[in-house]
């Protein structure tokens, strides 16, 4: 009975709307804001151009580090395929990298970058590097030996190896990784804004916190999260285009680790 | 008259590399003889494990001898040297694994493809050419299907065309219809046989099933175990073309299937 | 020729162990990076790079007059804080949405949309109700581990052989009875991986969380000494900030190991 999962969804959704309007009503727009106020402030920033300003700002960000750090991340394994000692000495660093908080690190880059684009671009650049080369080593590693072969037996070289069998098989791990990366990578755009910056949608949570302008920050994290779910969604689609070879199996727990 | 050889194996040997200051490990491959005329199908039975299969990738030159020599249509082609390989001997030689190795990412029509991709030779006359290779074996109308939507039998024929499509003059096959259920297998047989009365290729086919290596074979070699060489060389005595599915019945059969089956006792 | 075969030239031909490359190879990498640093240092001048020894001073000054511990208690304070209860809800709240299956489709969508939500991002609105104590980062540590327990004990509990249920509900076992026995036994690993995962995040979402708002901590320190321009005290804090998490995430590792001797670790992310 499908539509009575919709059903309870919609009550459960209307009972936390309603909530939210009572506790504002009984505690005032100050504290909590409002969901109609939120809901107008919304689409009042969507048409005066504000809303599109400030989070494109954000999702240039975290679009060009995903880049500059996803683009090394990718071709790193691809690289290094035949050169596993050159991975196992890289190996603790890697390691090292991935488990460190790069987060951390946001005050140096601003130090560094100043409070521009440039340090929030580097941050996520950072952040999304190790997550996406751990996924693509795993995936280049998963590599069939027996289709390498194969590949070989019918006079394919290394260029053609590595294009026809390497890549195609990693590109799973590939997307996953990337999957992964997405709400970090927004996350630590956000967050360098909210440190230090004169734009973005971290810059209207941390100058509507400071205006007590209540309804002003959560317009902002509502766009934020939107911006989340609409990047892997979009993953999610060229993933199941891209990959529509893949046998049906059991769907992965998807991490949204913002 | 005879015809002319294709290739000429004598005395190969093979063992696994010694580690200094151990001792030498055992022959798996030891004093092992034989030769394949042109167009000849030969079979090889023998155990499991006997090293069929490092046979036959020594011959695909994807492992190195260790001793004695291989001549493949007039050229030596043995050598000690891992480096110097030539897996596929520079697409002259096809290999059908057991494992089909089709690869999931590509439908059947590209997966066909794929060796002429590879070899720069895919034009307008080989598409035409691997489209009747996909209509010979019975997979037309499924060129755009991906792997994982085909049954076993009919990616073990994908595999199969893929390796004819690029026309290598001999084709070695490590027990390609093993993992495939009875009534599969015969169909596969048939269909092997056809194709290749299409085109006399030389084909070597390892199988450790005695009425398989009958079925298929001009001759029949058994190996022995390790270390492996030719216990019996036993040319198939009956006539082409061949009812597979009724094999048993045709004379002839009874007696050289004992035969053999004493000899890989 | 690929560095597998100069290796293997180099080890069967002059006897060197591959274990000494690879160790070579990582003691000579560490020694450039550190050379690096210096370089930049003198390249970049002191605004931009501290020199590592410098660095190794701040640090050693901070050991000494007792500010290091004052920051690293107060860091692993919130983050304790946030991790218990978090680790509770996310624990908890699956048990409890087992009861219902109705409820869980029911709450299961707005559980993983708002998992998109840049908790950070809550900070300034949480300053506003909790003021600029402690409350606003334990409660973002919070957010971070239930999220984290949630998944990986949800996934756990579903996870669960469904057979083994209905088996304990045959003999009569009760409901808070399977969960102890059967669910909880069967959701034991998935629920250290997810501790592994949710405990150093706790402590990197505390030193993140003092960017924003603190008057101690490690990521106090830092976000301070970028303020006053003081490279040096940047460099140190992050320094003291990455090996901090970075120990928490092997002794959890090591924990782990001893505490399930029995079961294939994952050996990706071994330090």
């Amino acid at each position: 009975m499908r539509w009575r999962v919709w059903f309870d969804r919609l009550i459960v959704l209307v009972i936390l709307l309603a909530a939210w309007q009572g506790g504002s009503l009984w505690l005032g727009n100050y504290w909590l804001s409002s969901p109609w106020a939120v809901a107008t402030r919304f689409v009042a920033s969507l048409f005066n151009g504000e809303l599109a300003f400030h989070g494109g700002y954000t999702i240039n960000e975290a679009l060009a580090g995903c880049v500059i750090g996803g683009v090394p991340a990718v071709l790193l394994p691809f690289l290094l395929r035949r050169q596993p000692i050159v991975v196992a000495i890289l190996d603790p660093f890697m390691v090292g990298g991935y488990g460190a908080p790069k987060l951390a690190f946001a005050p140096l880059f601003i130090l560094w970058f100043g409070i521009g684009i440039e340090s929030k671009i580097a941050l996520v650049a950072a952040v999304v590097f190790f997550i996406v080369y751990f996924s693509t080593l795993s995936g280049v590693r998963a590599l069939e030996p027996k289709l390498v072969q194969m590949a070989q037996m019918i006079g394919a070289n290394e260029r053609q190896v590595g294009r026809h069998i390497v890549f195609p098989g990693a590109v799973p791990a590939i997307f996953a990784g990337f999957r992964i990366a997405v709400p970090y990578a927004i996350g630590g755009a956000v967050i360098a804004e909210l440190i230090s910056s004169n734009r973005g949608l971290g810059y209207l949570v941390q100058t509507g916190a400071m205006n007590f302008d209540t309804t002003q920050v959560f317009v902002a994290i509502l766009a934020a999260t939107i911006i989340v779910h609409a990047f892997i969604a979009v993953i999610d689609v060229g993933e199941r285009f891209l990959l529509r070879w893949r046998p049906r199996g059991a769907a992965l727990i998807v991490d949204h680790g913002t | 008259m005879t015809a002319p050889l294709m290739l000429d194996i004598k005395n190969l040997g093979k063992r696994f590399p010694a580690r200094a200051g151990r001792e030498p490990p055992p022959w798996i491959i030891q004093d092992m003889s034989f030769s394949v005329g042109a167009g000849e199908l030969l079979t090889i039975v023998g155990p499991s494990g006997a090293g069929k299969s490092t046979l036959l990738n020594i011959i695909a030159q994807i492992e190195t001898a260790s001793a004695g020599e291989i001549v493949f249509d007039g050229e030596r082609i043995t050598g000690a040297d891992q480096r110097a390989l030539h897996p596929g001997l520079n697409r002259r030689i096809g290999y059908v694994t057991q494992d089909d190795n089709l690869l999931p990412w590509r439908t059947t029509i590209d997966n066909v493809l794929f060796p002429l991709e590879v070899q720069g030779t895919l034009d307008a006359a080989a598409r035409v050419r691997a489209q009747e290779l996909i209509d010979a074996v019975g997979l037309s109308g499924f060129e755009r299907y991906y792997p994982h939507e085909l049954s076993g039998g009919m990616r073990k024929r994908a595999a199969l065309i893929r390796t004819l499509v690029y026309d290598p003059p001999m084709i070695l096959m490590d027990e390609p219809f093993a993992a495939v259920d009875a009534q599969t297998r015969t169909q596969l047989q048939e269909d092997l046989l056809r194709l290749w009365s299409l085109k006399r290729k030389t084909i070597i086919f390892v199988t450790h099933d005695i009425t398989e290596a009958i079925a298929l074979g001009d001759r029949a070699l058994v190996l022995t175990r390790r270390p492996a060489h030719i216990a019996a060389d036993h040319p198939i005595p009956i006539p082409r073309p061949r009812n597979v599915k009724d094999i048993f019945t045709m004379p002839g059969f009874a007696s050289i299937y004992e035969r053999i089956r004493a000899d890989v006792q | 020729m690929s560095s597998a075969d100069l290796t293997t030239e180099l080890s069967e031909g002059h006897a060197i162990p591959r274990q000494w490359i690879v160790t070579g190879g990582r003691v000579a990498l560490a020694v450039a990076l550190l050379l690096a640093w210096e370089w930049g240092s003198r390249a970049f001048g002191p605004l931009f790079f501290a020199p590592p020894l410098a660095t190794a001073e701040r640090i050693v000054e901070m050991a000494g007059n007792g500010k290091l511990f004052t920051d690293i208690v107060a860091t692993l304070r919130v983050s304790v804080m946030g991790f218990i209860i978090g680790c509770t809800c996310g624990i908890g709240l699956p048990f409890l949405l087992r009861l219902s299956p109705r409820a869980t489709e029911a709450v299961e969508p707005f559980i993983m949309a708002s998992q998109g939500i840049p908790k950070y991002a809550l900070t300034p609105w949480l300053i506003l109700w909790f003021g600029i104590g402690d409350a606003p980062k334990v409660i973002v540590v919070t957010l971070f581990v239930f999220y984290i327990t949630f998944i990986t004990v949800f996934a756990g509990i579903r996870g669960v052989d469904q057979r083994l249920v209905n088996m304990a509900r045959i003999i009569g076992a009760s409901e808070r009875t399977i969960a102890r026995k059967v669910i909880w036994i069967s959701l034991l690993p998935f629920f250290f991986t997810g501790l592994k995962i949710a405990l150093p995040r706790a402590v990197s979402a505390a030193i993140v969380g003092e960017f924003l708002v603190a008057v101690e901590g490690v990521g106090f320190s830092i976000e301070r000494a970028r303020q006053l321009s003081d490279t040096t005290g940047v460099f140190a804090g992050i320094v003291v900030a990455v090996a901090l998490v970075l120990i928490i995430n092997v002794a959890v590792n090591a924990l782990e190991r001893r505490a399930m001797k029995w079961r294939p670790t994952d050996r990706d992310m071994q330090l």
